[in-house]
């Protein structure tokens, strides 16, 4: 099978991940796994026609949008990888501001026709093609990676996560009382009890599993990282109020207070989530 | 009479980012110019305003995948900076041993996957095969050791860091989580086997590396000046005072790692979303400066492991001190990981490593303050300024790939004037072009992360003419 791994924007951590595969990796590339293109491992300088195409990063540039286009029109199968090709990631922080605004704030007045220009936001690439298989995650997982990966080059279906973060969480969940929601460096964690519990603003209770739930385990929060689960994608519900609900029903603190709090901080939620991801084509394909 | 042309390289291949090279030719053939230049943007700077320091610095690593944990710990060290917070000895180390995790993940994967190609294949080899996947098809258990060197690096990460790319255990205060004494046996068990593979990686590397050295010694050797972080003489990545010598290996000055935003200015050109970083004091462009494992090894004496001194004596024997060919990168990234192996070895026998006193609590205040330590491409500095709230006012970050991003870019005209006469382009000629910038290994992803205050911008019209600069 030919294979190419495109990079648009992104921090290439996504590759980066497939790479810490390790063994793993090695049995891939044993297989019927022929990487042609790539611009971080191999020479290769035009777009070839392949069967699978396996992309990181987003939209950004109209250099971005150009080569997504191109590679879709080259690829049999096409699989986004990582949170910024399946909903836009982290850059689509910059969606904030305008485009004007963004390069005025870094002081870029002129930019040379030899670069590329920006697009008006930062896109998911389903925005512009269409995606046979979306892996989110800020980097997947290697072994997420690798074990979707090889279903698909043997013409399976990957093997698809439909619950939250939850589900890989070993903590216990028993509602509280206390008084108000706290930052992780505010206070020691209790390792057996829900993050949530505790006050601390943990996603995993809206975000899709699969990843093992790393964060959670190293008494961090989940950020969200797989983006929304499926039961908040297809139904379309208000993933902000689901939100609100869950750290009440688990803290005992009121809903307007949760709100307010969560308010004042909109980073906390709109790390990751904050994008144009189309819903409802995805519907069976997130992995 | 041939006429004026333009010959681009796009994209860069075997390096992380998106770049492109632009050769100018005059009328007769010969190099005017050249550029190398990043073609993306993303705006970290901007719209991270407004963050509250608790979340900027596991955020922040999504700057470079590739190197996130060194983003990660000067974040964290910005931020402590500010709140004037001392962390634990058993912190550091374990941070320490991080930044080795580290080292040892990008220098594998940079020696093996992006330039020990160039190395093992004749430059006439056709482009399609030059990659590691024909090496590992020709020689498997040479990817099979790339790989074990790798994953020792990354199971560092991953066991202390909690996660491979983009850590979470590492916050303000030290890290949330000691390490356990059956990790700690599991990751001492691999670091003998990483220093093995190493050994036997810099033997390759050498013998191929004498094999090509009168070829490779002609692609680029502009002298410039050399910074590093330096502790005693002695190379260093965690902590340490920051050293600077110049092209002939005088030197020029040492200083507080606190004050490095004092020492060092930037300057944007239009036809790059990449900045430049230079020495203030001497100015654009006397105070261009090269970072990085070849600075390391010209700025310090020593390195603090038996083996890996052992390398940097014969690499300055060799080549002198300070050495300037470009591809001597390649060479001096070798016994920067050998340093890692070792280093990373030492600090998992110390059994005051499993301390569980890895966290203190954090008391949050507004300012500002700077976070520096070594990343496997330089010197990286981090600085902020937050409100009393603790949100995000401003930063600054200087990335090693803006400090060499000068380098390159001389470099690269000086290999295209080397390989490219009247304009007959020879094959395997433009790949010696971007062997150049390959050794640098360039992460056009850190450099595009975006601007700052206190940037001099420099309008050229398509002539090259300079129509204004702008100071703002």
């Amino acid at each position: 099978m030919k294979v190419s791994i495109i990079s648009l924007t992104c921090c290439a951590g996504c590759v980066s991940s497939f790479l810490n595969a390790g063994e793993a990796l090695l049995e891939v590339l044993s297989e019927d796994f022929d990487i042609v293109y790539s611009p971080t491992f191999v020479d290769l300088k035009e777009v070839p026609e392949v069967d699978l195409a396996i992309v990181e990063g987003g939209v950004r540039t109209e250099a971005d949008e150009k080569l997504i286009r191109e590679v879709r029109a080259k690829s049999q199968i096409l699989v986004a990888l990582g949170i910024c090709a399946t909903h836009g990631g982290i850059t689509s922080l910059g969606n904030l501001a305008s485009v004007k605004e963004l390069l005025e704030k870094e002081y870029l007045f002129s930019v040379s026709s030899r670069l590329p220009a920006l697009e008006d936001l930062m896109y998911p690439i389903c925005n512009f093609v269409d995606v046979d298989y979306y892996i989110p995650g800020c980097p997947p997982m290697p072994f997420l990676i690798v074990h979707s990966l090889k279903s698909i080059v043997s013409g399976k279906t990957p093997n698809r996560h439909q619950s939250v973060v939850c589900a890989e969480c070993h903590r216990k969940i028993i509602p509280a009382k206390i008084d108000r929601l706290y930052g992780i460096y505010e206070k020691e964690v209790n390792p057996e009890l829900c993050l949530v519990s505790q006050g601390f603003v943990c996603l995993g209770s809206l975000t899709r599993d699969g990843c093992g739930a790393p964060c959670p385990r190293a008494n961090f929060t989940c950020f969200g990282c797989r983006g929304p689960a499926d039961s908040l994608l297809y139904r379309s519900r208000d993933i902000y109020s689901f939100l609100i609900r869950v750290i009440s029903t688990r803290t005992g603190i009121s809903e307007e207070k949760v709100k307010e709090e969560l308010h004042r901080n909109p980073f906390i939620f709109h790390t990751f989530i904050f994008s144009k991801f189309e819903r409802f084509k995805a519907r069976g394909r997130v992995v | 009479m041939s006429k004026k042309r333009e010959i681009t390289i796009s994209p860069t291949t075997r390096i992380e980012g998106h770049g492109k090279v632009t050769i100018t030719l005059d009328d007769s053939g010969n190099v005017s110019d050249a550029y190398f230049y990043a073609t993306e943007i993303r705006g970290f700077d901007y719209f991270l305003r407004g963050m509250e320091a608790e979340r900027l610095p596991f955020i922040i690593s999504r700057i470079c995948g590739v190197c996130s944990t060194a983003h990660v710990i000067a974040s964290v060290k910005a931020i402590e900076n500010i709140f004037k917070t001392e962390i634990t000895e058993t912190a550091e180390k374990l941070r320490e041993l991080l930044l080795m995790g580290q080292m040892i993940s990008n220098h594998s994967l940079v020696f093996f996957f992006l330039t020990l190609p160039d190395f093992w294949f004749l430059q006439e080899e056709n482009p399609s095969k030059r990659n590691i996947f024909q090496i590992m098809r020709e020689k498997p258990e040479i990817g099979k050791k790339a790989i074990e060197l790798r994953s020792f690096g990354t199971k560092i990460l991953d066991v202390i860091g909690k996660r491979e790319v983009h850590i979470v255990s590492v916050i303000p205060g030290g890290l949330i989580n000691p390490l356990k004494e059956r990790e700690q046996k599991e990751l001492l068990k691999s670091a003998e086997n990483a220093c093995e593979i190493t050994m036997e990686a810099i033997n390759l590397g050498k013998e191929l590396f004498e094999k090509n050295w009168p070829d490779f010694r002609k692609a680029g050797d502009y002298r410039t000046n050399y910074m590093a972080l330096t502790q005693d003489e002695a190379a260093t990545f965690y902590e340490g005072r920051i050293h600077v010598i110049n092209s002939e290996g005088r030197s020029l000055s040492k200083f507080d790692a606190k004050d490095y935003m004092m020492h060092v200015e930037e300057k944007r050109y239009e036809w790059t979303y990449a900045k430049f970083a230079y020495l203030k004091a001497y100015g654009w462009p006397k105070g261009i400066v090269q970072v990085g494992p070849t600075a390391r090894m010209n700025v310090n004496k020593r390195v603090p492991t038996e083996f890996a001194d052992k390398e940097l004596k014969e690499f300055k024997s060799k080549f002198g001190s300070p050495a300037h060919a470009t591809l001597l990168f390649d060479y001096a990234r070798l016994i920067d990981l050998m340093y890692a192996c070792e280093r990373a070895k030492e600090l998992l026998e110390d059994e005051n490593l499993m301390r569980i006193d890895t966290r203190v609590k954090v008391k949050p205040k507004g300012g500002g303050g700077i976070g520096v330590v070594e990343a496997p491409r330089g010197t990286l500095a981090h600085a902020y300024k937050l409100s009393s709230n603790g949100r995000l006012i401003s930063m600054k970050l200087i990335i090693p790939t803006q400090v060499n991003n000068a380098a390159i870019n001389l470099n690269v005209k000086d290999a295209a004037k080397e390989f490219i006469h009247n304009g007959e382009i020879k094959p395997g000629l433009l790949n010696r072009i971007e062997m150049v910038i390959r050794a640098y290994d360039p992460c056009i992803k850190c450099a595009t992360r975006q601007a700052n205050e206190n940037l001099m911008v420099e309008i050229k019209n398509s002539n090259g003419e300079l129509l204004k600069t702008l100071n703002t």
